[in-house]
């Protein structure tokens, strides 16, 4: 594949949190020591040599950022401390600008000031809308305050019309996700012409499912015995995360009440679970990325960071609002309410198409598309040879 | 005008060189007007700094720091667009002129000093000749110190040689063949280690050690410290007799390890001095008080004495050569190797011991095996063929977390093992993993090629890891060229270790007021045009212990030094060390240079 070099591609990188690997001597030290590499699969070292080189066409179609689970054994054991690990995170940032058709992802990358102005646009625009669709009450005597003096939430925010915003949003994340992949797809299965899959490839990695959606075990099975809590923390977090989208998205009615349940109902208890893996996962990913005493968060872009105060933000005003509707103080459970809206909506919208969060998708679907491309290996007896 | 342009206040807050201080003391300095800092000047734009010389009038830069070179071509770059001569542009080098020493801010100032008078550093700082003492001092004796010695008693100058262990010889003693001309390395250097041991001015000490070394260039008092031999070696045979009673408990040295040897030993059969001697910290008689088998078995009466003690003695010496050598890497912290766990991984230097037809299992390829007390050894039961072996360059070398450094000979000496491997076991397979295959100078790239060509199969990609099921060790690898990853199964793995300085460099460096780099290495006076000589007069370094050499290198280098001695002892007088001379004299004699040059 002839391709044209392109000299800027090292300066580009910098902006999505990449160091200098001028000092890879290509001894293929990172490669050896991976635990995920196979024939046909040949990173770290392949991906920094696309780099040095300027191959930016073979490293927009490179799916093997996505298949890294940073264990951080190659960054450990590097002989020139070039961090090959740190840089397949990097290069996943990239791949997700270079995936996102719309360009806003590579915007939100290189520029903090964009990324914390929009999340203030996006908190700013749902209390425009708050304020344009509630329905105030007429008179100070009714301050949406029920009999016994508690709030009175769906009178506020009726569950319908929030479940109607949902879906819209939904709608569209959903359809930029989609185009996203398809993206993705184009560019790494279709366009590549040495590849021949029939329909029913496609369909053969079915078995694959169930390890798909998370960082499957070989992840603990690495040298550092800490990465098993890791392994299991983001699972817990994921889980939890999962089960909270569920409930808002499908059983907003049932969640979203002014009843007040005993404990043991599954809308209290299920709600704390979710509470308590969420929070424990951002306290233990955020105190891993301030020590730094892991391979795999010794480095981390300021997405990273935005990643986890919204997530930590939307979780601790859900939670609030709970408390403040249980103890029976109105005021403030209004208010809160408002607050989360205005921390998810802008979480999602940016979060999810447009940065960290595309991960869970592209992840998957890389695993998927890996898989692919080695049953056209077995199957036509390609010998990959996209790059150096 | 003159401006200074200070390069490297931006290396890093540890290196002292960077003290405000040297800027505060030349900005003082006759004819300077300005002091410029990185900050100060942006070094991608010659214009801006092209105004800054036409604004302030400026018509000399002066470049001082440790990279002072990097930056000419910039500043020369400027002079010419504000119109003035580019060769204006004079370089006050710290590294070329030595400011690594303790008085290194002193000597930066003056060799700032000196640029800006326009004097040449070396004609400013000329220290004073002092009277000599012909006697010489060659501390260690592997081949450089034994070439060293040889070359200055050649002359009929007296040569004292000092060596820790009992014998002389060295590493090179150690090695079966040499590279490229895989000549036999024990061919070579007997014959030199048997004329120092015959030759009348050489005063040959083994199983001492240099305590304390006092006095200037040219009279050097020294303290030895001659451990007992236990043995008196004036009235030994080296008949053996002491040794057969004794039991075998000790790793030996000279093996490298491989084999055990006894309290009563000789070094090797070849050493020299060809005497016995009773290692004290292994000996029976000596722990319990019980034993002594060694005295009623010797036939020369009087011979062996338990009880002896150590003693000083004191010489007087004019010029003192260092040639401490080298040790290899412990390649146990590479865990990722599994030296010291799994016992067929060895070190290139064990591999060099059992590839020698003189060592422990004489030159037969073997198992390393458990001996009944618990020992690692090899044995002449455990000879087998290994079916397939793996070489492992870069054990240490090129490797951030352990040496930065390129350590020299081990791509050559790794080659060289393969060749020989390949001619014990002609049916085995050879493979070597290598990073880069660095084969510099003469005849050794041919004998790269000819390796190739005899079967060996050298693969490009450092392996990650060792790993062993049952009896097979599995080296996992990327083969960068041939795509793909191997899974090597193999019954052998060397580790082609690099090498450091000895662990008492820094002490000796201290004793005798020389420098070591961060490595540890000894510090020359200057790498490219003076090797062999140090800061202080009267101290010359040979060998590796100056950085990692092969064996050409180092005998070259020994010679060099000597022939510094000889100069000395030719003029009969001795430069004192340019450390001796203060910052006032260097100052003072730059400005009557200066005039003189005006005039």
């Amino acid at each position: 594949m002839s391709q044209r070099v392109n000299l800027n591609l090292k300066n580009e990188l910098f902006l999505y949190g990449a160091k200098d690997w001028n000092q890879c001597f290509q001894c293929g030290n990172c490669t050896a020591t991976c635990h995920t590499t196979e024939n046909g699969f040949f990173f770290p070292r392949k991906t920094v040599r696309q780099v040095l080189m300027g191959l930016k066409k073979s490293l927009q179609i490179n799916i093997d950022p996505w298949l890294c689970t940073y264990c951080g054994d190659c960054s450990k054991t590097c002989p020139r401390d070039a961090n090959p690990a740190e840089m397949m995170m990097s290069i996943r940032r990239y791949l997700i600008s270079v995936y996102d058709w719309t360009g806003i992802s590579k915007l939100l990358y290189k520029s903090k000031k964009l990324e914390v102005a929009s999340i203030f646009l996006l908190a700013t625009i749902v209390m425009i809308l708050y304020l344009l669709f509630t329905t105030f009450p007429s008179g100070a005597a009714a301050r949406w305050i029920g009999p016994d003096g508690g709030a009175l939430i769906n009178k506020m925010a009726p569950w319908r019309r929030i479940h109607l915003g949902d879906w819209i949003m939904a709608a569209g994340l959903i359809t930029l996700i989609v185009t996203n992949v398809f993206y993705m797809w184009y560019k790494i299965i279709y366009e590549d012409k040495s590849l021949k899959l029939g329909f029913i490839d496609y369909l053969r990695p079915i078995s694959l499912l169930p390890k798909i959606f998370h960082p499957d075990k070989k992840y603990a099975k690495c040298d550092e015995k800490k990465l098993f809590l890791y392994w299991s923390l983001h699972l817990f977090l994921a889980l939890s995360y999962a089960l909270m989208f569920t409930i808002i998205v499908f059983f907003l009615g049932w969640f979203q009440t002014d009843n007040v349940y005993p404990i043991y109902h599954p809308q209290r208890f299920l709600g704390y679970i979710s509470t308590i893996g969420l929070f424990v996962g951002i306290i233990y990913f955020y105190t891993n990325r301030t020590i730094k005493n892991m391979e795999n968060s010794k480095y981390s872009h300021f997405t990273d960071w935005t990643f986890l105060i919204l997530l930590f933000s939307t979780t601790l005003t859900g939670i609030l609002l709970h408390f403040f509707r249980i103890l029976g103080w109105p005021q403030l459970t209004y208010i809160t309410y408002l607050l989360h809206l205005m921390v998810l909506v802008p979480m999602l919208t940016i979060e999810v198409p447009f940065s960290k969060w595309s991960h869970m998708i592209h992840r998957p679907f890389s695993l998927y598309f890996a898989y692919l491309k080695k049953l056209a290996i077995i199957n036509h007896k390609i010998i990959l040879n996209n790059c150096t | 005008m003159t401006a200074i342009y200070s390069c490297d206040t931006l290396n890093g807050s540890t290196d002292p060189l960077n003290s405000s201080e040297i800027i505060d003391y030349a900005a003082k300095l006759p004819g300077v007007s300005a002091v410029w800092l990185p900050s100060d000047i942006s070094l991608t734009d010659p214009e801006q700094v092209s105004k800054k010389i036409q604004k302030n009038n400026i018509k000399r830069i002066v470049i001082a720091g440790n990279n002072a070179g990097m930056h000419k071509s910039f500043f020369s770059r400027a002079m010419v667009l504000a119109g003035n001569n580019p060769g204006d542009i004079i370089l006050a080098s710290f590294l070329e002129y030595g400011a690594s020493h303790k008085n290194e801010v002193e000597r930066a100032k003056a060799i700032v000093a000196c640029a800006v008078y326009g004097v040449p550093f070396e004609n400013a700082a000329v220290p004073e000749d002092l009277p000599l003492n012909p006697a010489t001092l060659v501390i260690g004796g592997g081949i450089a110190g034994i070439q060293a010695s040889l070359e200055i008693a050649a002359s009929k100058n007296i040569v004292y040689l000092v060596e820790k262990s009992a014998t002389i010889g060295g590493h090179m003693a150690m090695f079966d063949k040499t590279f490229p001309t895989l000549d036999c390395a024990a061919c070579i250097l007997t014959p030199k280690m048997v004329e120092i041991g015959q030759h009348e001015y050489i005063k040959l000490m083994t199983y001492s050690e240099v305590q304390e070394v006092k006095g200037v260039p040219g009279n050097y008092t020294v303290k030895i410290l001659k451990k007992a031999r236990r043995i008196n070696p004036d009235t030994c045979t080296g008949c053996g007799t002491c040794a057969e009673k004794c039991p075998p408990k000790k790793p030996s040295e000279f093996d490298a390890n491989t084999t055990l040897r006894r309290a009563a030993y000789i070094p090797f059969p070849q050493a020299v001095p060809n005497k016995y001697l009773i290692d004290a910290s292994i000996c029976t008689y000596l722990i319990n008080g019980k034993c002594g088998a060694c005295v009623k078995l010797c036939p020369v009466p009087g011979c062996i004495n338990l009880d002896e003690k150590d003693e000083v003695v004191e010489i007087n010496v004019g010029n003192i050569i260092i040639a401490t050598g080298f040790k290899t890497f412990n390649a146990t912290k590479f865990g990722q190797f599994g030296y010291g766990k799994y016992p067929n991984v060895l070190t290139s230097i064990e591999l060099e011991r059992l590839i020698n037809a003189a060592g422990p299992t004489g030159g037969k390829i073997a198992k390393r095996v458990q001996d009944k007390k618990g020992n690692w050894v090899f044995t002449h039961e455990s000879v087998y063929t290994p079916k397939s072996v793996a070489i492992i360059h870069c054990i240490g070398s090129r490797d951030v977390n352990y040496n930065k450094y390129c350590s020299k000979v081990c791509c050559m000496y790794s080659l060289k093992l393969a060749h020989l491997l390949k001619e014990k076991l002609p049916e085995s397979e050879i493979n070597e993993y290598y990073i880069d295959i660095r084969a510099y100078g003469k005849g050794y790239e041919e004998f790269y090629n000819r390796i190739k060509k005899e079967g060996v199969n050298i693969v490009r990609g450092r392996p990650a890891k060792v790993e062993q099921y049952g009896d097979e060790l599995i080296v996992r690898c990327e083969d960068i060229e041939g795509k793909r990853i191997i899974e090597q199964k193999v019954d052998m793995v060397i580790l082609a270790v690099g090498t450091e300085p000895r662990t008492d460099s820094a002490k000796i460096a201290e004793m005798l007021g020389i420098t070591v780099d961060t490595y540890g290495w000894f510090k020359e006076f200057n790498y490219i045009s003076d090797p062999v000589n140090t800061f202080s007069g009267g101290i010359a370094i040979a060998g590796a212990c100056q950085g990692p050499k092969d064996i050409p290198d180092t005998v070259a280098q020994a010679s060099a030094a000597a022939s510094r001695v000889l100069q000395s002892i030719a003029r009969n007088k001795i430069k004192n060390g340019i450390k001796s001379l203060s910052l006032e004299q260097i100052e003072t004699k730059a400005k009557e240079l200066s005039q003189i040059l005006q005039e």
